[in-house]
């Protein structure tokens, strides 16, 4: 063979083994998992229920993680509760993650019959009742929604035997929402039955958790009661800073035309509180309007953060930062990529995107591995160990990824973590000329931390929950020791 | 040594052959006729989903001149309620790309097309110059995705209605409607 026959034979034998390399990169049950400083702690399989929100509270001595489910698959609608022996719509898990290397599963409480999205109790949020203006203060209260039918609380104080005190419901569907636990002030993600969307906010003092007062309901004009013409997107979910801050952000959208909207609290809670175009105005600060190809999931708010590059500036040394991390949901890359993106919004009137950060596809050939890649959300607890310093970013099959932020303006990837699969990971289908063609992978839905530094994520295609630490450089990173 | 040239020049000739090929599939597309119905270019800017087909009927066979503009959405949230009611009809059937300002001119009704179940609406549209057009929504699903149609023009909604459903249902839309849904 002549040299060039060998050069072409050389490339041959790349692009063959090229391709080998991304069949290679299809999950296998009993393979390790992909990690670069992150470790794998403990694990808890969640009795195989798809998973949504994780939250994880400080309960006396204990730690307690709330997991919130979606319903259940085509395949298994209600999945067997061993503790049980019965079949139940999924709802809530209650772990014990006091020791993160053996965690015990409490009790899981079922949700709303259904499947995947129509069913369940994906969202959780927790406030202690002596840290509520009117709680009961040997209570702890879980905030949970019930499906898309109803918003409820549960005193969990004893975490194994949940004791539901009150439920809200009328509504036509449920998400994302946000619970001031020093005021009492929850934003409730819901749809109420004469809007226009499917999801707005509902805003309730649930300062005495026994008897929610409705304050008012809240959205994009357009979206109201009565108005015609176009219908703005609709809500994913609202944080806010509190009466300190005097801000909520609330996200729109999920993968498509997608809004960060920043609303003044004081004139939202004390404004007129009918639901006309202009009273739905009057509170609003600035919208930062994304590309039509991405939505908004959570919008993370950083305010006052310093930028070490802008330390000898006369002006402009510290920096107001929003984190937006969009949402994929098509499978298989058939749709824009849904990223993270940073909003410099220190002049509110004119926020502006600065950075953004994706997880490259060619480092694990993703879109060849099944199911969704993509951004979907990020821890939102603001606990001092890594508020500012270090985000964590659930990116469906590319597992968990750790951000360095303490420069938004270049994000910076220092770790990741992708769980092995298991008999529970469920499939993920796309269509290849009519037929359902279907692969296994892992898709990391959600992800939250505690104050300890413990990082829990958990698996939308029925993994579990996987419960990490930092390692190396990452650890560093943070300032943990 | 004489070969390499050879197999430089067969790869070039693939090569050019491909591009060839890929520029006829890319271009753009004579318009087709379909009976009264014109396939014309979809007049819209880029938005959050491709773009979809677009024609044209003339007055004398739907009773004024309409156009019509049909596209999938793959990825609906309401994978198991499909499209439950009006609002969702005035939320995702394009109209906003006719106009920002409709009024529905009565409740909707349950259609199905292309064997996809969904509701079918009438409204009155203020174009950006001051006109009336009439305007016929109709949202249909399959699981977690969507196929979206609007139809409008000057004439009157049941007239464009039952223009807009017969051309839908030929056989021809059916086949491109599948297609579409399954991402060929």
């Amino acid at each position: 063979m002549s040299g060039r026959l060998k050069l072409a034979a050389s490339f041959s034998i790349f692009f063959l083994a090229g391709s080998g390399i991304a069949c290679a990169q299809q999950q296998v049950i009993g393979a390790p998992p992909e990690a670069l400083n992150m470790k794998l702690v403990g694990t808890s399989d969640l009795q195989a229920r798809s998973a949504y929100q994780p939250t994880i509270h400080h309960q006396g001595d204990r730690w307690i993680a709330y997991i919130g489910h979606h319903g259940g698959s085509d395949d298994i609608p209600a999945p067997v509760n061993p503790q049980t022996g019965k079949a139940e719509p999924n709802g809530t898990s209650i772990v014990d993650v006091t020791d993160p290397s053996q965690p015990r599963y409490l009790r899981h409480l079922p949700g709303q019959e259904g499947k995947y999205e129509a069913g369940g109790a994906q969202m959780v949020r927790i406030c202690d009742g002596k840290v509520l203006p009117k709680g009961d203060r040997n209570a702890v209260y879980m905030l949970r929604t019930f499906g898309g039918a109803a918003h409820e609380i549960w005193n969990v104080a004893d975490p194994a035997n949940p004791v539901l005190i009150t439920r809200i419901a009328g509504v036509k569907d449920t998400h994302k929402n946000w619970w001031e636990c020093d005021t009492g002030i929850a934003f409730l993600v819901s749809g109420a039955p004469d809007w226009r969307t499917r999801r707005m906010t509902q805003i309730y003092d649930l300062s005495d958790p026994a008897h929610p007062q409705k304050i008012r309901d809240f959205g994009l004009p357009g979206q109201e009661p009565g108005s015609t013409g176009a219908v703005p997107t609709e809500l994913h979910g609202p944080i806010s800073t509190g009466p300190s801050g005097n801000r909520v952000y609330f996200g729109y959208g999920t993968n498509k035309g997608g809004f960060l909207q920043i609303v003044d609290r004081e004139k939202l809670l004390n404004g007129p509180r009918e639901p006309t175009a202009d009273n739905l105005r009057s509170p609003e600060i600035a919208r930062l309007a994304m590309s039509a190809f991405n939505g908004a999931h959570t919008t993370f708010p950083m305010p006052g953060m310093p930028i070490a590059e802008f330390a000898r500036d006369k002006d402009g040394k510290t920096r107001d930062i929003v984190m937006i991390v969009d949402e994929a949901i098509l499978n298989e890359c058939n749709e824009p990529r849904q990223m993270v993106w940073f909003a410099d919004i220190t002049v509110e009137n004119r926020p502006m995107m600065i950075s953004s950060y994706t997880v490259p596809e060619a480092s694990g050939s993703f879109c060849e591995r099944g199911g969704r890649f993509g951004a979907h959300s990020s821890n939102e607890s603001m606990a001092p160990v890594y508020y500012k310093k270090m985000a964590f970013i659930a990116f469906f099959n590319a597992g968990v990824r750790a951000l360095d932020i303490r420069d938004p303006y270049h994000p910076t990837e220092v770790g990741y973590f992708i769980p092995a699969i298991t008999a529970a990971t469920d499939k993920r289908c796309v269509k290849i000329d009519g037929k359902d063609r279907c692969r296994v992978a892992i898709q990391t839905n959600n992800v939250e931390t505690d104050e300890r530094g413990y990082i829990y994520i958990v698996d939308r295609a029925n993994t579990g929950l996987h419960i990490l630490e930092l390692t190396g450089p990452a650890r560093a990173v943070a300032g943990i020791q | 040594m004489r070969r390499w040239p050879v197999i430089a020049s067969v790869m070039v000739a693939l090569g050019a052959l491909s591009g060839a090929a890929a520029y006829q599939q890319a271009g753009p597309r004579q318009p087709e006729r379909n009976g009264e119905w014109q396939e014309i270019a979809w007049p819209f800017p880029r938005d959050g989903w491709p773009a979809g087909k677009a024609f044209r009927c003339g007055a004398a066979a739907c009773g004024g001149e309409v156009e019509l503009y049909v596209r999938p959405k793959m990825g609906f949230c309401n994978c198991d309620r499909g499209v439950a009611d009006d609002d969702e009809v005035d939320r995702v059937a394009d109209l906003d790309l006719l106009s920002e300002h409709f009024a529905p001119l009565a409740p909707g009704d349950l259609v199905r097309v292309a064997d996809m179940p969904g509701r079918i609406r009438a409204y009155d549209l203020k174009m950006s110059d001051g006109l009336r057009h009439i305007a016929v929504g109709v949202a249909v699903s399959r699981r977690c995705d969507l196929l979206v149609a609007v139809a409008h023009g000057r004439g009157d909604a049941p007239e464009m209605r039952r223009a807009a459903l017969d051309f839908l249902a030929r056989s021809e839309m059916t086949r491109w409607v599948t297609a579409a849904m399954e991402g060929r």
